[in-house]
């Protein structure tokens, strides 16, 4: 842990970030385990109803926000090596293009919640739907505040300067965007895909 | 420039986009006949082991102390687990 | 000298805690929160069976809610040192704050008003029963604010020695966002965001007491540490 923070992976054990993200990191992911858990026990209680309206689900829209998410995570991986790297124009820029994956994720979004809108369907409407409508809102929320977060360290690596103490602030904050990915792959099997 | 794509974060990254299309693949009844039921289980079990990996190579917890790792390995088995355990019987 | 108030205050928000616990939980007899799906009847009849336990119980919330002020006076001070001088997220936690403590009377207010006179109609011990716990469980946006000025006012703090550890501003940023489930349940009636649900009360109540008492302890260290440092 006390490893110095631009070590390269390869260093024995090097802790990604201030000790202190990791609270909430883990925090967040313990109100998402429960959000899991409580969707396929109640899911338990009435399977046809959630597998029928499941179909009713844009599986696409779905599929390529997974495929977003994904990718900007990779973008943030990239970031990081390269601040390690001292090459502050290919961080910043690999930052940037994180954060269009996340603003493509959010348009996205916008239109599945227009088009299930438009047919009527709300959070009201059934169970599935209100749990898909609660926990895609409550990830997007994050992925808004992770935005934030990837505009911050944007303009951190723009600066140049990849001293220890700064390579702590990119670490913890790419941690934070890795997590909004996670939650999306468990909720786009869970939501769009268990049958 | 190079040096940066040669990582191992980038096969890492194709891997989790081609278990995507397989998952989705599974989740529409691709491979597994008229046993939605395996295809589900297989297609959870896709989904922690991509995040097993994000956790591992993308978060970096692989050289992160014992612990930590530890943590995050725990809620991947447990949450999985779980999720399987509770569907399985029930359809 | 300075210190001891400071202490005090910090206390008060001990005391806060136990005794609204006790109020709303023991006396009342309010946890399990009573369903949004139930009956007016079924609702009517609580306030008429436990009359007198309600009306201790929110005589106890109501009455220990003050003590949040000085509380929230305490957290003021210590995020001064964090923050240095302007110190502008120390104000908007003083006056969102405040705001909190008035979300935490009013439902006792409520709730008192419908033990008040348990014989009226069902319909309308149903309505103030509903009030009530709107109130108490909803209006997460001062809470929300009042968090995250305190979250990032610890995370703004670069001195050698921090007033709070950095944790605990990610633990403070943390909870903010397990306040806002709550906000929606005017769509349930059942189910885990209801106001009787896993998401809009259990872990939002844990967590408050749990926030509560993180907060009591790591503002009673760095009192004293200032004491020690003066």
């Amino acid at each position: 842990m006390a490893a110095s923070t631009d070590a390269p992976p390869g260093a024995r054990t090097h802790l990604p970030g201030e000790p202190g993200v990791w609270v909430f990191i883990l925090g967040d992911m313990l109100m998402f385990a429960a959000f899991f858990v409580v969707f396929v026990y109640y899911r338990r209680q009435d399977v046809p109803l959630f597998v029928h309206s499941q179909s009713t689900l844009n599986q696409h829209f779905g599929a390529i926000n997974t495929l977003l998410m994904l990718t900007s995570s990779w973008f943030v991986a990239l970031a990081i090596h390269s601040a390690r790297a001292h090459v502050a124009k290919l961080c910043s820029r690999f930052f940037v293009l994180a954060f269009l994956c996340g603003l493509g994720f959010v348009v996205i979004k916008f239109f599945e919640y227009r088009e299930k809108i438009h047919a009527g369907i709300m959070l009201t409407t059934n169970d599935f739907y209100m749990y898909y409508y609660m926990f895609t809102g409550l990830h997007l929320m994050h992925v808004l505040i992770g935005m934030g977060v990837l505009t911050y360290l944007t303009s951190i690596a723009r600066g140049g300067d990849f001293q220890a103490k700064n390579l702590n602030v990119l670490e913890s904050g790419a941690s934070f965007w890795h997590m909004v990915d996670i939650l999306w792959i468990v909720l786009f099997a869970l939501l769009y895909l268990m049958k | 420039m190079e040096s940066i794509f040669s990582l191992k974060v980038t096969p890492l990254w194709i891997i989790l986009i081609l278990a995507t299309a397989v998952s989705w693949e599974f989740g529409h009844g691709f491979g597994f006949g008229s046993h939605h039921n395996y295809a589900t289980v297989a297609v959870v079990l896709i989904a922690f082991i991509k995040v097993r990996f994000v956790f591992l190579d993308f978060m970096e917890l692989r050289a992160a102390p014992l612990p930590l790792r530890l943590a995050f390995e725990s809620w991947a088995v447990l949450v999985g687990g779980t999720i399987i355990g509770l569907y399985w019987p029930g359809s | 000298m300075n210190t001891r108030s400071q202490l005090l205050c910090a206390w008060s928000g001990f005391v806060f805690t136990v005794v609204f616990t006790i109020g709303f939980w023991l006396v009342a007899n309010f946890v399990p929160p009573p369903s949004p799906n139930a009956s007016a009847a079924d609702i009517a009849a609580i306030y008429q069976q436990n009359t007198w336990q309600i009306r201790l119980g929110m005589f106890l919330m109501m009455g220990c809610s003050g003590l949040i002020s000085p509380f929230i006076a305490a957290i003021s001070l210590q995020m001064k040192r964090m923050e240095g001088s302007p110190s502008i997220l120390t104000y908007t936690q003083l006056s969102s704050g405040s705001i909190g403590v008035v979300f935490l009377i009013l439902p006792s207010l409520i709730w008192t008003a419908a033990a008040f006179r348990p014989e009226r109609s069902a319909d309308l011990i149903l309505l103030l029963n509903d009030l009530g716990w709107i109130v108490l469980l909803m209006p997460f946006t001062s809470f929300v604010v009042q968090n995250f000025a305190i979250g990032f006012a610890i995370l703004s703090d670069k001195s050698v020695a921090p007033v709070f550890p950095r944790w605990v501003g990610f633990f403070t940023l943390w909870v903010a966002i397990l306040f806002v489930p709550g906000g929606l349940l005017t769509f349930f009636k059942k189910g885990p965001f209801a106001w009787d649900g896993l998401f809009a009360f259990w872990i939002p109540l844990v967590i408050f007491l749990t926030w509560y008492l993180v907060m009591f302890v790591f503002l009673r260290k760095g009192i004293i540490e200032q004491a020690r440092a003066a």
